[in-house]
């Protein structure tokens, strides 16, 4: 069911509902409730429009239609071919280990936190399946080789908050956090010039505290799932692939939170940081970009 | 098109440039949809009006002091449509350069309705205090989308001051291409000025009459008047070109064109008659073609540095009556915490002097055509510097405060100045402050 629950808080409303797997939240610093009813309901049609036409597994999404054409030619709009760019960009940038391409290793890899780790064999059989230079695409059509699977799921929801913050800005200078199962972002900064003070969660990490991060503007994201996991001969495997090997990434952080102005960026750039493994701190710290970081 | 074909993956991207990549990309992604939406079309932003107030003090020293408060509503429409109403009223006092040169005497004046003088100190510029004035501006203006890449607009001016009359219309059409950026721009505007001027309009060179006091002869002053009103009417054409460089820079390019038509002359105006000796012997009022051609150009470049916005124009103004201006705007937008910035103003302005443009006339010389020793049409530079504060309040709203200091020096165009002249201050500096609070809710 695809509903929204409003509450008033002390400084204005929530408004609450669940998309992309995730519980997704807007908080409104008005007292307008009708002004905070449409932000909710602006926010929460455009982030369900973006899961319907972009989740894999919503069998009738555009996403689903690319990947069943068995290498036909898809008709694509100005939208979807803006996200193909932005990960081509990424996937150029991160030298081809984040790819779009790459979920099929799903196909193999599941991360129950058990010890079941696949064979090279099988990854190897994947792989082949695996490549983002395979794929052709222009501004109308992409082309996808029969047996090859894209997945919007590494920037999705990331793009469905900066989406919502762009049409918060068209109806309202109220401040207003939107928070999409932890990556959000916020138009401005509080009625009284103080920071959001946002919980960053980390789920699985049972004795960590909820880590509280200050927020004046722009978004953030987060990479890493504490339940997702796999461990073998006291290995700890992360979820996080490297698309060119197969295999997860060694030695990253269980969980990085990055600050961006926007919340794609900052979601990237967590993802990008982990791919780097034990040098996914300094990777950020190189860049200036602000970062917590859970070992 | 194949964008993607065993394209080569660069095994050297700078880590640094990782994040100025992904910005970019970021910009295109977010920049190129913003028509997809979720098909929720309410009229979301009915009956929601966003309005900014401002008031102005202007004050020069010695001279004109001028208050003005604006009040600008908007109202944009669910389907994109704007409508802008904006109202302004002016207050003038103070007093005004009437074209006469200083003397080692005291000078006395006729005031413009005939009825009274007023009497300027030895060695002053001359001044007419008799400047008050309250003037009440209405604009309109409608904005809406025609039909895919094409946006047109439309409104009407008007302007009543006690007395003067301005009514205008204006049309513009923008034409949005290369994934809207690019916009080319067509306007035009055709304005209608009605002019009353207490006393009348003189005769060109007349004499200034002695003043007439209550129950006096005013046959004198008749005499000099030419008609009770007159006016003028204001045809600008204007082309535009906007292009989007990169997500850090836009450029503007203007080009327009402006055809004055009628009663040009300030008949508040006059030049002094001086003998060789450099000693006034009569006032005539001054006067002017009844046609200006103005043309311009102008381009301006705005620069998104990553938190600052430095903003530069220039424009190149001439006209048939010879006058040739170059104007230098900057500005530099700098954010600080909690919405607030900062943003110092820089204006540099020349002009050259309009071909009739005299400070005086000699006396035995022949009487030109047109002859005008007004300031503001003569050789000058002016410079404007200040700073403006701008603040978010904790409504949201935005309050703002700007303190400029403005200076125009008048230069002499080679006019020689003969006998007691010489000694005499004839292109006096005008010194301005401009303060302005504009509150936006």
């Amino acid at each position: 069911m695809r509903e929204t629950l409003i509450t008033k808080r002390d400084d204005g409303y929530c408004i609450a509902f669940d998309a992309m797997a995730s519980p997704c939240e807007v908080i409104v610093e008005t007292l307008d409730k009708s002004l905070a009813l449409i932000i909710g309901k602006e926010v929460s049609s455009e982030v369900w429009r973006i899961e319907d036409k972009y989740s894999r597994y919503n069998s009738h999404s555009l996403c689903s239609k690319i990947n069943k054409s068995c290498g036909n030619p898809v008709d694509i709009d100005d939208e979807t071919f803006a996200l193909l760019n932005f990960s081509d960009t990424c996937y150029q940038l991160s030298d081809g280990t984040f790819d779009i391409t790459s979920g099929v290793l799903r196909k193999v890899w599941n991360f129950d936190c058990s010890d079941n780790i696949p064979s090279q064999e099988a990854i190897a059989k994947e792989l082949k399946n695996i490549g983002w230079h395979k794929v052709k695409y222009d501004r109308t059509h992409i082309t996808l080789p029969a047996n090859m699977e894209i997945d919007f799921g590494g920037i999705g929801k990331e793009y469905a908050v900066d989406r919502a913050i762009l049409l918060i800005k068209a109806l309202t200078k109220q401040a207003v956090l939107v928070n999409l199962g932890g990556d959000l972002a916020t138009n401005s900064a509080r009625k009284n010039g103080s920071p959001w003070q946002v919980g960053v969660e980390h789920p699985g990490f049972v004795n960590k505290k909820t880590m509280v991060v200050s927020l004046f503007k722009g978004a953030l994201a987060t990479s890493g799932d504490a339940k997702r996991f796999l461990r073998k001969n006291g290995q700890r495997y992360s979820h996080i692939l490297n698309a060119k090997t197969g295999w997860p990434i060694e030695h990253a952080p269980r969980s990085i939170t990055v600050s961006a102005p926007q919340c794609i960026q900052a979601g990237i750039l967590a993802t990008l940081s982990q791919m780097q493994g034990e040098n996914a701190e300094r990777f950020l710290l190189e860049q200036e970009i602000k970062h917590w970081s859970i070992r | 098109m194949q964008l993607i074909s065993d394209k080569k993956i660069n095994n050297t991207v700078n880590k640094k440039s990782i994040k100025a990549a992904l910005t970019l990309a970021t910009t295109a992604l977010l920049g190129s949809v913003q028509g997809a939406t979720a098909n929720s079309a309410e009229p979301l932003t009915e009956d929601t009006w966003a309005f900014d107030s401002a008031f102005l003090y202007y004050s020069e020293a010695d001279r004109v002091s001028a208050a003005e408060a604006i009040i600008n509503a908007k109202k944009i429409y669910a389907d994109e449509s704007i409508l802008s109403l904006k109202l302004t009223i002016d207050a003038l006092t103070g007093a005004s350069a009437n074209g006469g040169v200083a003397q080692s005497n005291v000078q006395t004046f006729t005031r413009p309705s005939g009825k009274g003088d007023y009497d300027v100190k030895a060695g002053d510029t001359p001044l007419d205090d008799t400047f008050h004035d309250t003037r009440v501006q209405f604009n309109a203006q409608w904005t809406q989308v025609l039909i895919q890449n094409y946006t047109g607009s439309a409104g009407v001016h008007l302007s009543k001051e006690y007395d003067y009359l301005s009514l205008g219309v204006n049309g513009n059409l923008a034409y949005d291409f290369n994934k809207k950026n690019s916009t080319f721009s067509f306007g035009l505007s055709y304005f209608q000025d009605t002019f009353e001027p207490e006393g009348g309009i003189p005769k060109p060179f007349a004499s200034m009459p002695l003043a007439y006091h209550d129950n006096g002869d005013k046959s004198g002053h008749d005499a000099s008047r030419q008609s009770n009103d007159d006016g003028k009417t204001t045809t600008d054409v204007m082309f535009g070109f906007t292009q989007v460089i990169n997500r850090h820079m836009v450029t503007q390019f203007n080009y327009s064109y402006s055809f004055v038509d009628g009663y040009l002359t300030d008949p508040f105006k006059i030049l002094s008659l001086v003998d060789d000796d450099g000693i006034v012997q009569d006032y005539l009022y001054e006067s002017r073609p009844d046609e200006r051609i103005k043309q311009s150009v102008f381009a301006q470049a705005k620069y998104h540095f990553d938190e600052t916005i430095l903003d530069v124009s220039y424009r190149y103004m001439w006209d048939d009556w010879q006058i040739d201006s170059h104007t230098v705007d900057t500005r530099f937008y700098i954010p600080l915490d909690n919405g607030s910035y900062l943003e110092p103003h820089f204006r540099f302005y020349q002009q050259t002097a309009a071909e009739f443009y005299q400070p005086f006339i000699m006396q035995g010389k022949a009487i030109p055509e047109f002859a005008s020793a007004d300031y503001r049409i003569g050789d000058m530079t002016a410079y404007t510097v200040g700073l403006k504060y701008g603040m978010k309040l904790s409504d949201g709203n935005d309050l703002s405060f700007r303190l400029e200091y403005y200076r125009q020096t008048p230069e002499s165009a080679g006019h020689n100045a003969p006998g007691a002249l010489a000694g005499m201050e004839l292109y006096e500096n005008i010194d301005a402050i401009i303060a302005q609070v504009s509150y936006s809710f």
